[in-house]
C-alpha cells in the first residue's frame, strides 16, 4: 500500500464493470445548442452516447467552478457551448463567456490538464449535424487520454520534480544601504505623526520591527506621540493595503497606509471595485529601491520601474516627504523577471510534467488559506471555499479540492492580480502561486492586451468584453 | 469505541409532523434494532448522508424508547436536506452523547419550564419523562413562546399536557404576533413569567430559547430571587464530532458536547461567554 | 536508561534506516518535496535529509492525524437503501525518524486529545499503535524556538521511542522505550557502545542549544492566571494584524481540530474528517449566521487561551503547546504566540 496513513477509501461506484466508458459532462445554453442537440435527437442522427448534457439558460451563466466540479465528480471531458458570438439570446452572454472561459481553458492548460479533456464550441439551434459531429470528435480524444485517473492520489511521498526552474539571474541594482532606510523612516515618522497630531488621518498603517531577526511586521499607529514604533527597510514586504478597506470601517476615518508601487496597486483594485472610497485613503508612497529577502531581490521587483507609485499622496525619499506623487529623477535599473524564465521553462514541458508538477504543488496545500488572508483583492465577506450549498470546493485536503482551490483562486483573481507575490510569500508550503497568477496574467496580457496596473478608471478585463476578442471555440 | 466510532446506525422515518412552517417534528425507527438507551437531554447527530451531520436533541424520553424523536428547524445544509426527506426514506443516527438533566434530583419539587421558539424542543424530553413519571413530581408550570402564534411548536401536547393534573401550560407570543383567534398571553416570555411571579422556593426552572431570550430570562429570574444553581439550561454550540474531540464547541475549560449541554447558570457564569 | 546506547557513524545511521525500510516498515522522515523539507515517506535512506539544516516545514502530525482521512463511505442502493463502509484500517508498521523532540512531544498532545478519554478515536489509535517515534537531538537553536519555556528541551525524550543525537563523528542513540529496542532489530550488536563521556558531550551540547534558546519555563501557575485574562482588552491590540488564516494551527504539532464534511454523488459518498482551526471565522458559526468569536481577537484568544490555560487545567498542567515555533516563524503577519503569552500574563497581573 504507497497510499498514506490518511488514505482515503474510494467508494464504490454502482457500476463497477471492467469496460471504460468515458464520462463526458456537456455545459450547454439553452437557446442554442441545447436546441441543436435535440435537433439531433428528433432527426435521429447517431452519436457516441456518453455526454451528459446540463442546460443552462446561458454559456455566460458557465462558472469555471462548473467545469472544475464536472471533472471532479468524475467527469473524463467536458464541453462547453453556447449560441455563436452575435447570437446569443442575452444579446451578450457568450461574449463574456468567451473571455472567461478562454483564460481559463489556458489556466488548465497551464497546470497540466489534458487538452482533449475541455473542449469549447459555438453550435446554434439549426446545427444539429455539427453538434453529433462535435460529440463524436470528443469522444475520440477523450478515448485516446483514457481516463482522468489519479486525481485524488494522496502524495506523501518524498519527490523532485522532473525538471529544474532557473535560479533567478543577477539583481539589476544593488540592496539599499542602511543610511536610506534610516532616513526615509525618520521622514515617515515624522509625517505620521504630523498627519495624526492635525487630525488628517486617524491611524497611520505601517510596518515595525517583528520579534524575529530582520522581520518586518505590520504596525498600526492613532497618535503621534506612537510614531516611533514605525520603520521602513527593504524588508518591508506586507502589502499593507490588505487592512484598508476594515480598517477604514473600523477607524471611522481616513487612514494612511505605507505603500510600495506594488501595494498601491493594490489600493487601485479596491478603489476600482469600490472596496474603498478615494477619500478615506492616504497613499504614504515610499520610494522603493526593491523588496530583498535574505540577499536576494524579490522577483517581482527585477522588472518594477516604479519605485514611487503614480497613486501616491505622499512622496517619501531618502531627502524628505513631499506631497503629492514625487517619481526619481534617475530611471532605476530593471532586470529579466526570475519568473518569466521559470515559466518559459514550465510551459516548455509537456502537458503531463505540467500536471505532475502543479499536482505535487497542490498536494503540499495544507488549505490554510493565507494566500486568500494576505491577498488585498481577496475581500469577499464569504469566499467561496467556503460556501457549502452546494459545496463547490471540496474542503478535504487532498487532489481534487487542493487544484479546486488554487485554479479558483487564480482565476478569480484574474485581471485582478496586482502582482504582490504576497501570496506566494505567506503560503507554508511554498506553492509556487506566483507562477499561476503570473501565467494568467501573461495570458491577459497577450489576448486583451491588459495590464493590471494603477488606473482604478479602468475596467478589470474579465468584467467587459469586445466583439473581437480571440476566439478559440470551435 | 469500536472502529465504527463514527458509523451511524440507521434510521427510518416512520412518521413526521410540522410544527410550522421550517420546524418539523421526525419519528425515527431502528433498521436492524438494537438496545439504544439514552437519558433526557442527550443529543445525537443526525446525518443526510451526502450533506452531514447535525446536532440535535434527542426530543423523546427513554421512557418511550422504541424510537427516536428529533425536532429541527430548517436553516443550513443539513436540515435543508433532512426536511427533503420523506417517509420511509433513511438517515443516520449517532450517539447518544453528552450529559443529561438531573430528573431524578428534581423528584419532589415544582418544575417550570421555559422555551421560546425552538428552545422548546430541548425541553421536550425531560417534560415528558417528568409528565410520564407525574406523581413523583410536584407541580408542572410551562411556559412556552414564539414570535407569532405560527411559531408555536408542539402544539396539539400543549393541549393534552393542559388536561393533566397539577399542571399548567401558559403560551405566549411577541407582542404582533398575535392572531385574531388567539387566546394565549400577548408579550415577551420574561414579561410573561414575572407576571406569573413564581417564587424561587424548592423549584427549578429549566429555560431553553435564544441567546437574547436566555439573557433577558436570567435577569427576570435573578429579579425574583432565584439563585443560579436552581436554573437549568442547555448550550448550543456548533458540534461536529460530539466526542470531545474536534474541537469546536470548547468554551473554556468546557466541552459542550462532552460536559454539555445541559448546564447550570451557576455552572455557565464560570465560563467564558461564548455561547 | 539515559548512559547506555550507542555510537553510530552517519553511515551506520543510514544503513539502520536501509534495515527499517528493507522490513516492509513506512519510514517517515525529513525528505524534499518540491523545493522545501516536509516529513514524507522515503523509500531509501539517501532521501533522508538529517543534518541541521534540513528543518521540517511543518510537523509529522500528518502521519497519525491526517489532513483528511475518511470516516466512512456509503453507497445509495436505491432511494431508501444505503450500504454503509467503515474506513480501512492501517495496515501498516510506520516509523516517524528524525523527528525534533518537541514535535515528539507534540505527539503526546495528540495523545491526550484522542486517547485521553474513554471514548479513545479508534482510527488515531490503531494508528499510533503501529508508529513509532525515532528522534533527533536538536544541535542548533533556531530564533523561533521556546521548547525550554514549555516543558521540553533540545535532547527532550517525551514521545521518542528512541532518540538520536548529534556527536562530533555521527550520532549517539538510545532506545528509550521496548517499541524503541525493538527497531533496532539486533543490529546494535554491530554498533559501538557509547562511554559516559560521550553522554556528557551530548548533554553539554543540549545545555548550549537550551541556552541560546533563552527561554526559562513559564511558571506553573500561568494556566489558572491566564484564565482570568479572557475579559481584558489587551486581546484586541495583540490579534489586530491578525488576518485570520489557518497556518499556525496547520504547522503546529499539537493543533488537533478538524472538521466533519460530506462529499458525495448520485451513487455514493464519503464522510471524512479535515484539519480545521479556531482562527478562521467559520469554526464556530452557526448555520443561523450566529457566531459566538465574531471577530479575530476572540479567535485568537481562543488560540492561545486553549493551548496555555484551559487544556493545561484539565490536563494536569501539560501546555497544549511544545515550543517548535513554527507558528512564529511562518506567520505572515508575524503574530508571536510567545509574546502572547507573556503580555498577557504581565497584564493579568497588574
Amino acid at each position: 500500500m504507497s497510499a498514506t496513513a490518511g488514505a482515503r477509501t474510494v467508494p464504490e461506484t454502482h457500476c463497477a464493470d471492467s469496460e471504460w466508458r468515458p464520462k463526458i459532462v456537456a455545459l450547454v445554453c439553452n437557446w442554442c445548442t441545447y436546441t441543436g442537440a435535440d435537433m439531433a435527437g428528433t432527426a435521429r442522427r447517431t452519436y457516441a452516447p456518453y455526454v451528459r448534457v446540463v442546460r443552462l439558460l446561458c454559456s455566460g451563466r458557465i462558472d469555471p467552478l462548473l467545469i472544475l466540479q464536472a471533472f471532479e465528480q468524475g467527469a473524463d471531458a467536458v464541453l462547453v457551448s453556447g449560441c455563436h458570438p452575435g447570437d446569443c439570446h442575452y444579446v451578450q452572454g457568450n461574449l463574456y463567456a468567451r473571455r472567461r472561459l478562454t483564460v481559463f481553458e489556458s489556466l488548465l492548460d497551464f497546470v497540466g490538464l489534458d487538452q482533449r479533456r475541455l473542449h469549447y464550441a459555438w453550435v446554434s439551434a439549426s446545427e444539429a449535424v455539427k453538434w453529433s459531429h462535435l460529440v463524436d470528435e470528443v469522444t475520440a480524444k477523450v478515448r485516446e487520454a483514457g481516463p482522468l485517473g489519479k486525481w485524488a492520489r494522496p502524495a506523501m511521498e518524498a519527490w523532485q520534480p522532473p525538471f529544474e526552474l532557473p535560479e533567478p539571474g543577477p539583481e539589476p541594482r544593488p540592496k539599499p544601504g542602511d543610511a536610506e532606510s534610516a532616513a526615509i523612516t525618520g521622514h515617515l515618522r515624522e509625517l505620521a505623526a504630523t498627519l495624526l497630531d492635525s487630525e488628517q488621518v486617524k491611524l497611520v498603517i505601517g510596518h515595525t520591527p517583528g520579534s524575529l531577526p530582520g522581520q518586518m511586521v505590520p504596525a498600526f499607529v492613532r497618535s503621534g506621540q506612537e510614531t516611533g514604533v514605525l520603520a521602513w527597510n527593504d524588508r518591508c514586504a506586507g502589502n499593507l493595503a490588505v487592512y484598508l478597506p476594515e480598517m477604514v470601517k473600523q477607524a471611522g476615518g481616513r487612514v494612511a497606509v505605507v505603500v510600495k508601487s506594488c501595494d498601491a496597486r493594490a489600493v487601485a483594485g479596491l478603489l476600482r471595485e469600490n472596496q474603498v472610497r478615494p477619500e478615506d485613503a492616504v497613499l504614504l508612497g515610499v520610494e522603493c529601491a526593491g523588496i530583498w529577502h535574505e540577499d536576494r531581490l524579490a522577483a517581482r521587483c527585477h522588472s518594477c520601474a516604479e519605485a514611487v507609485s503614480p497613486l501616491a499622496d505622499w512622496t517619501l525619499t531618502a531627502s524628505g516627504a513631499v506631497e503629492g506623487s514625487v517619481p526619481p529623477q534617475t530611471e532605476r535599473a530593471t532586470g529579466p523577471d526570475p519568473r518569466s524564465a521559470q515559466l518559459a521553462v514550465l510551459e516548455a514541458r509537456p502537458a503531463a510534467e505540467r500536471w505532475e508538477f502543479w499536482q505535487r504543488e497542490f498536494d503540499r496545500c495544507i488549505r490554510c488559506y493565507a494566500c486568500r488572508a494576505v491577498c488585498p483583492l481577496c475581500y469577499c465577506q464569504t469566499c467561496i471555499a467556503e460556501k457549502h450549498s452546494p459545496q463547490w470546493i471540496s474542503t478535504a485536503i487532498e487532489g481534487p479540492g487542493n487544484l479546486a482551490w488554487n485554479v479558483t483562486r487564480a482565476m478569480h483573481l484574474a485581471g485582478r492580480c496586482i502582482d504582490c507575490d504576497e501570496c506566494a510569500r505567506a503560503c507554508p508550503a511554498d506553492i509556487r502561486l506566483d507562477l499561476l497568477n503570473r501565467a494568467v496574467a501573461g495570458e491577459i496580457a497577450d489576448r486583451f492586451g491588459y495590464q493590471t496596473g494603477s488606473d482604478p478608471g479602468l475596467p478589470a478585463p474579465l468584467t467587459t468584453f469586445h466583439p473581437d476578442d480571440p476566439d478559440g471555440f470551435q | 469505541m469500536s472502529a465504527s466510532g463514527y458509523l451511524p446506525q440507521l434510521m427510518r422515518i416512520s412518521s413526521q409532523r410540522d410544527e410550522t412552517s421550517d420546524v418539523r417534528t421526525l419519528r425515527l425507527e431502528q433498521l436492524r434494532p438494537a438496545p439504544l438507551i439514552w437519558r433526557a437531554g442527550q443529543f445525537g447527530l443526525f446525518s443526510v448522508f451526502g450533506l452531514g451531520e447535525s446536532a440535535f436533541t434527542i426530543a423523546n424520553p427513554p421512557t418511550r424508547g422504541d424510537h427516536i424523536e428529533c425536532t429541527f428547524r430548517e436553516v443550513g445544509k443539513v436540515t435543508t436536506g433532512l426536511r427533503r426527506l420523506s417517509v420511509g426514506q433513511v438517515i443516520g443516527f449517532r450517539g447518544p452523547y453528552g450529559n443529561s438533566f438531573p430528573v431524578e434530583d428534581w423528584r419532589g419539587k415544582d418544575l417550570i419550564f421555559v422555551g421560546g421558539g425552538m428552545g422548546m424542543a430541548a425541553l421536550h424530553a425531560p417534560l415528558r419523562y417528568v409528565l410520564d413519571n407525574r406523581n413523583e413530581y410536584s407541580e408542572v408550570v410551562i411556559l412556552n413562546g414564539a414570535r407569532g402564534v405560527a411559531d408555536l411548536v408542539y402544539t396539539e401536547e400543549m393541549v393534552e399536557w393542559a388536561s393533566i393534573r397539577g399542571v399548567k401550560v401558559v403560551r405566549t407570543v411577541d407582542p404582533g404576533g398575535e392572531t385574531p383567534g388567539w387566546d394565549g398571553e400577548v408579550g415577551l416570555i420574561p414579561q410573561v413569567f414575572e407576571k406569573l411571579g413564581p417564587q424561587p422556593d424548592d423549584r427549578v426552572v429549566i429555560v431553553c430559547g435564544p441567546p437574547v431570550m436566555l439573557h433577558f430570562m436570567l435577569q427576570s429570574l435573578d429579579r425574583l430571587g432565584f439563585h443560579p444553581e436552581q436554573i437549568v439550561t442547555t448550550l448550543e454550540n456548533r458540534m461536529k464530532c460530539g466526542l470531545g474531540h474536534c474541537g469546536r464547541c470548547n468554551v473554556g475549560p468546557f466541552y459542550v458536547c462532552r460536559d454539555g449541554p445541559v448546564i447550570t447558570v451557576a455552572e455557565l457564569q464560570l465560563l467564558p461567554p461564548e455561547v | 536508561m539515559t548512559g547506555a546506547g550507542w555510537r553510530l557513524s552517519a553511515a551506520e545511521v543510514k544503513e539502520w534506516m536501509e534495515w527499517l525500510l528493507a522490513g516492509g516498515r513506512r519510514v517517515v522522515a525529513p525528505a524534499g518535496d518540491g523545493g522545501l523539507v516536509l516529513f514524507r515517506q522515503v523509500s531509501s535512506a539517501g532521501e533522508v535529509r538529517l543534518e541541521g539544516s534540513a528543518h521540517a516545514r511543518w510537523s509529522p502530525k500528518e502521519f497519525l492525524f491526517p489532513r483528511t482521512e475518511t470516516l466512512m463511505s456509503y453507497t445509495f442502493d436505491d432511494s431508501n437503501s444505503i450500504r454503509l463502509a467503515p474506513p480501512r484500517p492501517a495496515e501498516m508498521e510506520q516509523v516517524l525518524f528524525g523527528v525534533q523532540p518537541c514535535d515528539a512531544a507534540g505527539l503526546m498532545r495528540l495523545d491526550d486529545v484522542f486517547l485521553g478519554d474513554g471514548d479513545g478515536d479508534q482510527l488515531y489509535a490503531d494508528r499510533r499503535r503501529r508508529t513509532a517515534v525515532v528522534s533527533l537531538a536538536c544541535a542548533v537553536a533556531r530564533p523561533e524556538c521556546f521548547c525550554t519555556a514549555v516543558g521540553g528541551a533540545p535532547d527532550g525524550t517525551d514521545g521518542s521511542d528512541a532518540q538520536l543525537l548529534p556527536a562530533p563523528d555521527g550520532y549517539l542513540l538510545r532506545a528509550l522505550t521496548p517499541k524503541g529496542r525493538e527497531l533496532l532489530g539486533g543490529l546494535d550488536s554491530g554498533w559501538q557502545v557509547t562511554t559516559d563521556k560521550d553522554w556528557a558531550q551530548a548533554r553539554a551540547q543540549a545545555e548550549r542549544v537550551a541556552t541560546e534558546i533563552g527561554r526559562s519555563p513559564l511558571p506553573g501557575d500561568l494556566p489558572g492566571r491566564l484564565i482570568g485574562a479572557f475579559g481584558l482588552p489587551i486581546w484586541s491590540t495583540l490579534a489586530e494584524r491578525c488576518l485570520g488564516c489557518g497556518i499556525c494551527a496547520y504547522v503546529c504539532p499539537s493543533c488537533s481540530c478538524f472538521d466533519i464534511t460530506d462529499q458525495a454523488n448520485a451513487y455514493c459518498g464519503t464522510r471524512c474528517r479535515s484539519w480545521d482551526t479556531c482562527t478562521l471565522a467559520g469554526f464556530t458559526r452557526h448555520a443561523s449566521g450566529h457566531n459566538p468569536r465574531p471577530d479575530q481577537p476572540s479567535r485568537f484568544r481562543q488560540r492561545v487561551l486553549h493551548k496555555f490555560a484551559y487544556f493545561p487545567l484539565e490536563s494536569e498542567g501539560r501546555l497544549m503547546c511544545v515550543g517548535c515555533g513554527r507558528c512564529v516563524a511562518l506567520c505572515p503577519v508575524g503574530m508571536d504566540i510567545r509574546s502572547a503569552v507573556d503580555n498577557t500574563a504581565t497584564e493579568v497581573s497588574t
